[in-house]
């Protein structure tokens, strides 16, 4: 018995009986949303932990095996292999807890029904991502997370930004995944088959140049989803409208799962033996030296709070790019292993820290009612577990040792510094920009209180919960930096490297 | 300059399709005999067993509905995600408290 399919069938339960569950009046829907959520975290804590005990789980829909009478697959297949498990937990942890801050956060909103069925929709899509092995099901999970993001960001709609926001985000968001579509359908009539393991034996038959372009529509597809510059204006634009839990899931999880988990799973999983790594993966290395740059350095003369920890999110995704791009330039070397570890680690602590500051910045607005830095001066009087909150978030982020931030970032400066100095500086140069931006922010926070801020007070006890949550996980997993690198990262990166494996588990049968 | 540049990079993107779809260097349309059973060997692996693994006479519905059913079930969430979306933005706007 596997607990793999409940992974889906929870959140799919959840979302489509929330309409039914609503009709009850009261605190129904926050509660059963809650519930729903909760239940996936624990459903992801054991496929975790069976995929860490048991290795790669293949799970075939709807027969024992993925063959029939054939040698080739015939039928859709899950196959989680070690990233994979750690994505899912970091989905559903950052997940419910976005969905318990929200009972407090959105109480002022309407048509809270639809938010919520909604928002265990965003997580599902997310889910279906992480866990499937066939790669028209990764493009129908992956419109499935699109679709509930444009929505959940234009979700206010009474105010003018969410809804310019949400336009420019489904417009140029339907173009990259219709990219990544034409990829799917050109891969399809040449290989014949759909399954990515078996894709790959395909392709390493006969590489042909229709590998190439579908390649390339992937990649200019993946890249717009992950918001790595010259693409990532949507994302500026969508995480300061959408609410605060939204932009905690968004920035945290949305733009992993469906950008840089997608990039390496199609890379590694798929492409590997029809690519150039040397190419690839300096074309990865180019982006995210461009990210690297322009979005910390964007950070740094922002006004509005929210913002800025957008751009800081895009800069902090040109780690994660650069890591992977190392990890594919160096392939089979120590220094590739380390890069690619820390930037599946940096995935991870990215999305804790992340989270916690966009949940910090809610609350916040909630509290205050304003975005504008220059009005919030003096916080740390009135609301001292919030500005504590913040005070762990951005300490972390600009990677401090004591937090979890600092193991990642090393595994990347040390693995970019050792691979090519110019790209370790670059990184470096990015942490300046990124380190002056969050030190002005607390700079505010601890300075002279403004009559605006004198009233407020920190906020209630379902928003406080998740912020104390993320706090003590990044003070915790800060503990224990090289332990956390040695035991599931190093792992998870050998795994992602390892296609022979990835295809090998698919042929056994299982 | 950006929109040239734009509709430039559009007709490098339309000459490299052109190119992945022309039948001597990429995908070849029309196939029949020996390419049919290289290119499509699952599509005839479902013509064949599609009846007796099934059970439908209709090999589309026997793909969509049971070899491929959890993309239909997928297809149907994004539908209701979309319509939730599209009742979710088009609900009345929230009137101020004091009001």
């Amino acid at each position: 018995m596997t607990w793999l399919p409940f992974l889906i069938i929870i959140p799919l339960f959840g979302a489509f009986s929330m309409p039914i569950v609503s009709l009850l009046k009261g605190k129904a829907k926050e509660v059963w949303a809650t519930i729903v959520s909760f239940a996936t975290l624990m459903v992801g804590i054991q496929v975790f932990r069976e995929v860490w005990s048991k290795g790669t789980l293949l799970y075939t829909l709807g027969a024992r095996n993925p063959f029939g009478k054939a040698d080739f697959p015939i039928r859709i297949v899950w196959e989680v292999d070690k990233f994979g498990a750690i994505m899912v937990l970091i989905i559903t942890f950052v997940s419910f807890l976005a969905v318990l801050y929200s009972i407090e956060y959105m109480k002022h909103d309407t048509g809270l029904e639809k938010f919520y069925t909604l928002i265990l929709i965003l997580e599902l899509g997310m889910l279906g991502i992480v866990i499937t092995g066939d790669i028209f099901n990764f493009y129908v999970f992956l419109e499935i997370m699109s679709i509930a993001s444009y929505a959940l960001v234009a979700f206010r709609n009474d105010t003018w930004e969410a809804i310019e926001a949400g336009i420019k985000y489904m417009f140029v968001g339907s173009l990259a995944s219709s990219f990544i579509l034409l990829g799917v359908a050109l891969l399809y009539g040449q290989y014949g088959t759909l399954t990515m393991g078996y894709l790959a034996v395909k392709m390493a038959e006969n590489p042909t140049i229709v590998a190439k372009v579908a390649l390339a529509l992937f990649l200019g597809g993946l890249l717009f989803k992950s918001g790595a510059s010259p693409v990532h204006m949507w994302l500026a634009d969508a995480h300061p409208a959408a609410p605060s839990s939204i932009s905690a899931m968004l920035s945290g999880l949305v733009i992993k799962a469906g950008g840089v988990y997608a990039m390496a799973r199609i890379i590694f999983s798929v492409f590997w033996p029809a690519l150039n790594p040397i190419t690839v993966g300096w074309i990865i290395i180019f982006f995210a030296c461009i990210t690297l740059i322009v979005g910390n350095a964007m950070a740094v003369v922002q006004e509005d709070m929210k913002r800025l920890l957008a751009y800081s999110s895009v800069g902090q995704i040109g780690y994660i790019l650069l890591g992977l791009g190392i990890g594919i330039v160096a392939y089979g070397t120590k220094i590739g292993e380390i890069a690619l570890a820390g930037a599946i680690y940096h995935v991870v602590n990215h999305a804790i820290m992340k989270a916690l500051l966009f949940l910090v910045a809610g609350a916040i607005i909630h509290e205050i009612g304003t975005r504008n830095l220059n009005e919030l001066s003096g916080l740390a009087k009135t609301m001292p577990k919030t500005s504590f909150a913040f005070l762990i978030g951005a300490a972390a982020i600009v990677g401090m040792p004591p937090l979890n931030g600092f193991a990642s970032k090393w595994l990347i400066y040390e693995s970019s510094a050792l691979f090519n100095p110019i790209l370790g500086a670059i990184a470096i140069i990015g942490t300046a920009f990124c380190t002056a931006a969050y030190v002005r922010v607390l700079f505010t926070f601890f300075g002279r209180p403004r009559e605006k801020v004198l009233n407020a007070k920190d906020p209630g006890i379902s928003m406080l919960l998740p912020m104390l949550i993320l706090v003590l996980a990044i003070i915790v997993m800060g503990l224990f930096p090289w332990q956390i690198s040695d035991k599931f990262m190093i792992p998870a990166a050998r795994g992602l490297w390892d296609v022979l494996g990835y295809v090998a588990t698919l042929m056994g049968g299982g | 300059m950006k929109k040239a540049l734009a509709f430039l990079s559009l007709l490098v993107i339309f000459a490299a399709l052109l190119l992945a779809t022309h039948p001597d260097y990429g995908i070849k349309f029309g196939l029949s005999g020996k390419d049919w059973l290289k290119y499509r060997y699952t599509d005839q692996y479902y013509i064949e067993h599609g009846i007796e693994e099934v059970g439908g006479t209709n090999i589309v519905t026997d793909i969509v509905f049971d070899y491929r059913g959890y993309d239909t079930l997928g297809e149907a969430t994004v539908l209701f995600t979309a319509i939730a979306g599209a009742i979710a933005l088009l609900r009345p706007w929230r009137r101020d408290e004091n009001e």
